[in-house]
């Protein structure tokens, strides 16, 4: 089974050898991937206030239900393949990163591609469900379902989009030779955001379309 | 300075680490340590493969479960979906993002964010919830 080794100690403190030719830092951890752990830890507050306010409106404000209803609009079957689109792009990615530490740069641009793909089906498909809602009378202005759930799940996929054109780049830039094995980090810290917008995604898949309405 | 079997470059630590160095053990001793004590060693594409086949059937029960709105308690229904948020949001966390073998750090600096949001926004429901149902 292949596997890839990165060198570190147990417990990261301390680096003798960094497999993603990042220099030594005063913490002893790359400040690349700290940013984005600091990053990722900020965006979990970030999605948690959009998370909460949906919750805080669900059901309870009469304005909440003023209008066409969440039951009325949801398309569950759709939105599941999107959702299952989403969750093999984190498996595509995670390929990705695994191609370029055993330096199959071929595979790697697969792989990149794979999950821009991926996530780009899965705009594609948030874009129609909009529509959908739109053309069936759910507008960001209607009731306070209307606006929960298009602030929340269009920011979810402003996130998204980064992340597309995020793994684009890298993509271009590794056609291009110039993402080498040595800067496989690169591919990992745009792995960790990817990964990150979809956990988002399970929590708003179970949150806004699985949790019976009451 | 390359460490044996890992073809990878050694980089000499400065500051506050350089009074750690200072206590590792000389390099023919380091390579008699079993890989797992000093190298972090990722899954391999057999187990992401296999990881996404579990979140994938997972999924599906959960869609599978939001059928049974009215046949089942509804509570239970909500109880099973959030265990199973959770534990899709794991497996995701440890093993997509290797929170298991990168530095504990980076696992805690997640954490505070995770936490914080739960009790921030868990205060903000419990209160304005209230004042909502008046």
């Amino acid at each position: 089974m292949a596997q890839a080794v990165v060198a570190t100690t147990e417990h990261g403190a301390v680096a003798p050898a960094d497999a993603h030719g990042t220099h030594a830092t005063n913490t002893g951890v790359s400040n690349a991937k700290l940013g984005i752990w600091l990053f990722l830890s900020s965006e979990a507050l970030f999605f948690g206030a959009f998370i909460a306010t949906y919750f805080l409106y669900r059901g309870r404000d009469a304005q909440f239900l003023k209008g066409p209803k969440p039951s009325d609009m949801f398309n569950i079957p759709f939105t599941s393949v999107t959702s299952f689109i989403l969750l093999m792009s984190s498996l595509t990615m995670v390929l990705a990163l695994a191609a370029i530490q055993r330096g199959d740069h071929r595979q790697l641009r697969v792989w990149l591609l794979a999950t821009a793909l991926f996530g780009l089906t899965f705009i594609g498909g948030q874009l129609f469900e909009f529509t959908e809602f739109y053309r069936g009378g759910l507008k960001l202005s209607t009731n306070m379902f209307g606006t929960t759930f298009f602030v929340l799940t269009g920011i979810h996929g402003a996130h998204v989009t980064m992340g597309i054109v995020w793994l684009l780049v890298l993509w271009g830039r590794s056609s291009g030779g110039h993402l080498p094995q040595a800067k496989s980090e690169a591919v990992e810290i745009a792995g960790l955001y990817w990964h990150f917008v979809d956990i988002v995604w399970i929590f708003i898949f179970t949150a806004i379309y699985l949790i019976p309405q009451h | 300075m390359t460490h044996q079997g890992t073809d990878l470059e050694v980089v000499e630590p400065k500051g506050e680490v350089e009074a750690e160095q200072v206590a590792l053990p000389p390099a023919e001793a380091v390579d008699q340590i079993p890989a797992t004590a000093g190298v972090q060693v990722h899954p391999g594409p057999r187990q992401y493969v296999l990881i996404g086949i579990v979140l994938v059937v997972i999924t599906a029960f959960e869609v599978a479960a939001s059928y049974l709105e009215g046949d089942v308690n509804s509570n239970l229904i909500i109880l099973f979906l959030g265990v199973a948020a959770a534990v899709k949001f794991f497996l995701v966390c440890s093993w997509y993002m290797h929170m298991k073998q990168d530095a504990p750090f980076f696992r805690r600096v997640f954490l505070v964010g995770l936490v914080g949001a739960t009790i921030v926004y868990g205060i903000a429901l419990t209160t304005f919830a209230a004042t909502l149902l008046k």
